[in-house]
């Protein structure tokens, strides 16, 4: 399984489980949708990627499109526990710009209230 | 006077950084050997004996005989282990009249105060680093006996305004490379050559109008900036960059054949190739994604082209003759229970990880039907596509799985995740060590040596487990 779905405080928490790249990325997608059309009523989501050691222009991509669905939906998404190598991806992407991201995920869930 | 230059040593932090050997690594884009040689012709030292390592032929084919430099150069070979002084003592004859000796990754980082032709006045000295002597400077064979044989104290290059710098991490050489575009870089040009902001731009350097250019910067030739870049300030760029549209380069160094993509924020890293470095701790992040970050020269030369195409051709026969009776077979295989595909992750050169398809025996009894499987190297048929689709060699290093062989990647200066390999035949063969040694010898005739044999044995030995079955 490549993704953890699990929900705390009505808040949608994804743990990814290996790398982000244009190999995973379709996985990923498929097993987000098919959970958050099981559970419709949550609009809020928090991507853990503690276990995400690299990520790709297309794992970057997909974030900003799971992003923007999820905003299109009036919620919104966060990072947590994004690692030192996909960090530097963010840097040099600037994606830092375009998400909120935390430390670990219970600090990403508090942010929420 | 002769002049010794030991590019044999080991150096871990210049290995993170690429293939690009560490006395070749450049410095204000130019290789910290060329400064070097650049001494000698100051001292007026017109020998040089290179002792080389495993990238000889890299130094080899820079240096050449010496001429650029005006001085004649000799090479020599580093026994493993043996200890650069002991080295030192063993030819002893030949720095009869004063010995110039660098040891390691050291630059000789030129102070405000020094004065052109500064090295004149240079006295006996030796320069330590980590316990090892990496600069030795003696005028007569009896001072270079004194210091061989002292610790090394002693102010002597600083006497002449000359930092003795030892490039002992990533962060020393990515500090060193902005302090020379912030400041030094004028130090080391002739006067009336160094422009007043200190920047440099090579040849054939392109940059559109709205460009951006912020002084200070070093770039070095054929390189080109797309529409609304910003290229500094302190930037050291070296040949053959490509920076896309609205990209931002800000106190990094960027070294030979890269290619950033659009719309990038480089900012306190080192890229090079497809490699992102951040210098503060020495994380190094590989990415070969086109849209972002990659290595803009192909790795390939003639010989590998032509080493591809041939096997390329072989791969695509053995498939012809694999794949009827791999349909005939594998139903077979399946429908006994005695074997089946399972899919692994292994480390990818390019992608990071593939997943693969492992034949693997679920239960230990025997078969005609699987061994027959085996004896025909049909297992290896879902690899052999693989091949066809550029996604594996066919020859090579054995697949190391993800995450379990992590340390053995690590180990690895360069890997080729072959369909067939050493283990194939033998049955004693050492991941590691065979990995190293094939990665070393890497040849058309290598390759067709393993695919003959492993085809063989396989065949021979009626598709009994081989070495590479520990995968």
């Amino acid at each position: 399984m490549l993704v953890n779905f699990s929900r705390q405080n009505d808040i949608g928490v994804i743990k990814v489980g290996k790398a982000l790249t244009a190999a995973t990325v379709d996985t990923f997608r498929e097993q987000l949708s098919r959970w958050q059309e099981a559970e419709s009523d949550v609009k809020n989501y928090v991507i853990d990627l503690e276990q995400v050691d690299f990520m790709d222009s297309a794992g970057l991509g997909t974030l900003i499109a799971v992003l923007k669905r999820i905003t299109e939906r009036g919620g919104d998404m966060k990072i947590a526990a994004l690692q030192k190598k996909p960090r530097m991806v963010f840097e040099i992407t600037r994606a830092y710009k375009v998400f909120e991201i935390y430390e670990n995920v219970d600090d990403a869930v508090k942010a929420f209230d | 006077m002769i002049a010794v230059f030991n590019t044999a040593r080991a150096c871990d932090w210049a290995q993170q950084i690429g293939d690009t050997p560490w006395p070749l690594l450049p410095v204000a884009n130019r290789p910290l050997l060329d400064y070097w040689l650049e001494a000698c012709t100051e001292l007026g030292v017109s020998k040089v004996h290179i002792v080389l390592g495993e990238d000889a032929k890299q130094i080899e084919d820079f240096i050449g005989s010496g001429e650029r430099w005006n001085v004649q150069v000799e090479y020599a070979f580093a026994r493993p282990a043996e200890d650069s002084l002991d080295y030192l003592k063993t030819i002893s004859g030949h720095w009869k009249d004063g010995l110039f000796y660098m040891g390691g990754p050291f630059f000789l980082r030129r102070r405000k105060a020094y004065v052109s032709n500064g090295f004149q006045d240079l006295k006996a000295c030796r320069h330590d680093f980590n316990k090892e002597a990496m600069f030795i400077y003696g005028p007569t064979s009896a001072e270079v006996d004194a210091l061989i044989d002292s610790s090394g104290a002693g102010r002597g290059l600083e006497e002449v305004h000359i930092h003795p710098y030892a490039i002992g991490s990533i962060k020393a050489y990515f500090n060193l490379n902005l302090k020379m575009v912030t400041a030094e870089f004028s130090r080391y040009v002739t006067a009336g050559f160094a422009s007043s902001d200190g920047s440099s731009l090579g040849y054939n350097v392109r940059t559109p109008p709205s460009s951006h250019l912020q002084s200070p910067i070093l770039v070095g030739n054929d390189c080109r900036f797309g529409p609304m870049t910003t290229i500094g300030p302190n930037a050291v760029i070296a040949n053959h960059v490509i920076v896309d549209a609205f990209s931002e380069l800000v106190d990094c160094l960027i070294l030979d054949d890269t290619y950033i993509g659009r719309n990038l924020e480089i900012r306190g890293k080192i890229v090079s190739g497809n490699r992102v470095i951040d210098p503060s701790d020495g994380t190094v992040v590989r990415i070969d994604d086109s849209w972002l970050i990659a290595r803009n020269r192909p790795d390939m030369r003639t010989e590998d082209v032509v080493r591809y195409i041939i096997l390329w051709f072989c791969t695509l026969g053995l498939v012809a003759v694999q794949v009827i009776p791999f349909c005939l077979l594998l139903p077979m295989v399946l429908i006994s229970r005695v074997a089946g595909y399972s899919r692994k992750l292994f480390h990818d050169p390019h992608t990071g990880y593939i997943i693969l398809p492992v034949f693997i025996k679920y239960q230990d009894r025997r078969s005609a039907i699987y061994r027959l499987f085996r004896a025909l190297s049909l297992d290896k048929f879902p690899w052999l596509l693989r091949v066809l689709r550029g996604k594996l060699f066919l020859c090579g290093q054995p697949p190391m799985r993800h995450p379990e062989d992590d340390e053995l990647i690590k180990q690895l200066k360069q890997y080729y995740p072959g369909v067939f390999c050493y283990q194939d035949y033998n049955r004693d063969s050492d991941r590691l060590t065979d990995s190293l040694w094939y990665a070393h010898i890497r040849s058309l005739y290598e390759d067709v040596k393993i695919l003959i044999k492993a085809l063989l044995t396989r065949f021979l030995s009626a598709g009994r487990k081989t070495a590479s079955d520990r995968v």
